[in-house]
């Protein structure tokens, strides 16, 4: 018959054996992710806060015209870009940009009218580093949709912006702060492929062994401050 | 490795039980489907509308929104089209074809809610929530919260001021939620994980994981590995007296 002790040290012992260096990886992951503020993380301090300033509606294309569009009309949006009224128009063939004004197609942004729209957005005063147009999604873009215009800026932690050339809207921003964060949660949650699955097989295997390797250092514990106790009584 | 060993036993004693705690809400997070706990599988897509659409004229909105529109959008909500209005003192919904204003209240907002709704169930409340809660933390208030009365007591959750749905909360939402807040050690509105408590709590635990990991490297005997190494021994052993055997052959004697 083993003893006890000897059994809650040695389960203890094989489990840490397994999760032992996952477990340094949740923990010390934890501190960056719980040290560093979300809003930092999501780059919030990247994009100018400048209000919206008000419309003159006078004078622009009627929405009328958009209902008849020959693709079914999902949503529109007449808001400002680069100081001039804009439809953003979302239809069944896609989204597109026009002119509120002219009614001239804006959409697809070139290069010069991307960086245009990053500059006006952008909070801080660093200069364009480069600009890429992408077809392909890169890892940090998860499920946004392509193509997109991939502005990168002068500045602290390479911020980056990314705009689509369909709306001039901002589809997101990162920086490097941002990217250790995916790293760090990508060791967090084991998905190593796409860093979204919270649900993956070796995450559901690993937690439920700590949990038994923790439980079993708790248990342990009952037999590790035994000896001093036993010292002074004698 | 003395001292090592003291403090790896100390800090568990202090901080073990937070470390159980998030191994296992994560360990329970982990076994929650996310398509389940974000509610999306209770939501239906926007319904496309059928075309003849007729929206009335920028004068006639600006009339009747009456303060200075900052962004305007044509959009449906549910059986018609409308215009949101975004103004400085806030959102404006009109009819897009008479302009008149709409208020989306609580029969709206049931309405609303039962068109985008996936499940068959009936509506069972309607409330209009405005003071922030677990559920709609995350929402721009106020929200009208329509509860329904099926098996997962499933809410969609309504903007006033749009009319939007803004997402479902469901029982394995409610369930994940608590397993979140231990996690992050937010007890109160189970938003915020960048708090002092939590910064401290998670280094004293990374020295509790390290400190176990540095005792692996003394913690483990020849006997411990006896049972994997025994079989290969016993194989070596056997060749090596083999080899004797072969190798010698009676010159000793």
């Amino acid at each position: 018959m083993i003893r006890l002790p000897a059994l809650a040290r040695s389960t203890h012992k094989w489990l840490a054996l397994f999760v032992g260096l996952q477990a340094v990886l949740w923990t010390a992951g934890g501190i960056y992710m719980t040290a560093v503020h979300i809003d930092i993380i999501h780059g919030d301090r990247l994009v100018k806060a400048a209000p919206q300033p008000a419309l003159a509606l006078t004078g622009l294309v009627e929405p009328a015209h958009l209902a008849h569009l020959p693709q079914g009309l999902k949503s529109a949006r007449l808001e400002t870009q680069l100081g001039r009224a804009v439809y953003v128009v979302d239809a069944s063939g896609g989204k597109a940009l026009f002119d509120a004004r002219t009614g001239e197609k804006l959409s697809p942004l070139g290069k010069a009218g991307a960086e245009a729209r990053a500059k006006a957005l952008f909070a801080e005063s660093g200069a364009i580093v480069s600009t890429e147009y992408l077809t392909k999604a890169p890892l940090e873009m998860q499920t946004r949709h392509v193509p997109v215009w991939r502005v990168e800026f002068e500045g602290a932690w390479r911020p980056t912006f990314y705009i689509s050339p369909y709306t001039g809207e901002l589809v997101t921003r990162r920086h490097d702060l941002w990217r250790l964060f995916d790293v760090v949660w990508m060791l967090h949650i084991m998905d190593y492929d796409d860093r979204q699955d919270v649900n993956n097989i070796l995450l559901q295997g690993f937690t439920w062994l700590t949990v038994l390797g923790s439980a079993t250092g708790g248990w342990l514990l009952l037999y590790s401050f035994r000896r001093r106790r036993r010292r002074r009584a004698a | 490795m003395f001292l090592v060993r003291t403090l790896h036993k100390w800090f568990g004693l202090v901080l073990g039980l937070q470390f159980l705690i998030w191994a296992l809400s994560g360990a329970v997070m982990a076994l929650l489907d996310h398509h389940k706990v974000s509610g999306e599988h209770a939501v239906l897509p926007v319904a496309q509308l059928a075309s003849g659409l007729n929206p009335a004229p920028l004068a006639a909105v600006e009339a009747a929104v009456g303060a200075p529109v900052t962004g305007l959008e044509l959009k449906p909500l549910f059986d018609r089209w409308v215009y949101q209005a975004e103004t400085p003192s806030g959102v404006r919904l009109l009819d897009a074809e008479t302009t008149r204003r709409i208020e989306v209240d609580a029969t709206a907002a049931r309405t609303l809610a039962v068109a985008r709704y996936a499940g068959a169930a009936s509506v069972e409340r309607v409330d209009l929530v405005t003071a922030s809660t677990h559920e709609t933390r995350d929402m721009a208030l106020p929200v009208w919260r329509v509860g329904f009365a099926d098996a997962d007591h499933t809410a969609l959750f309504v903007s006033r001021a749009t009319g939007e749905v803004l997402g479902a909360k469901t029982d394995t939402w409610r369930l994940w939620d608590i397993a979140w807040m231990l996690h992050i050690m937010n007890y109160g509105d189970r938003q915020s994980f960048n708090h002092p408590l939590i910064v401290t709590v998670a280094t004293g635990v990374t020295w509790l994981a390290l400190s176990g990991l540095i005792l692996l490297f003394r913690a483990f005997r020849p006997s411990d590995v006896a049972w994997i190494a025994a079989p290969f021994e016993r194989l070596a052993a056997r060749r090596r007296g083999r080899a004797r055997v072969i190798g010698t052959p009676s010159a000793g004697e």
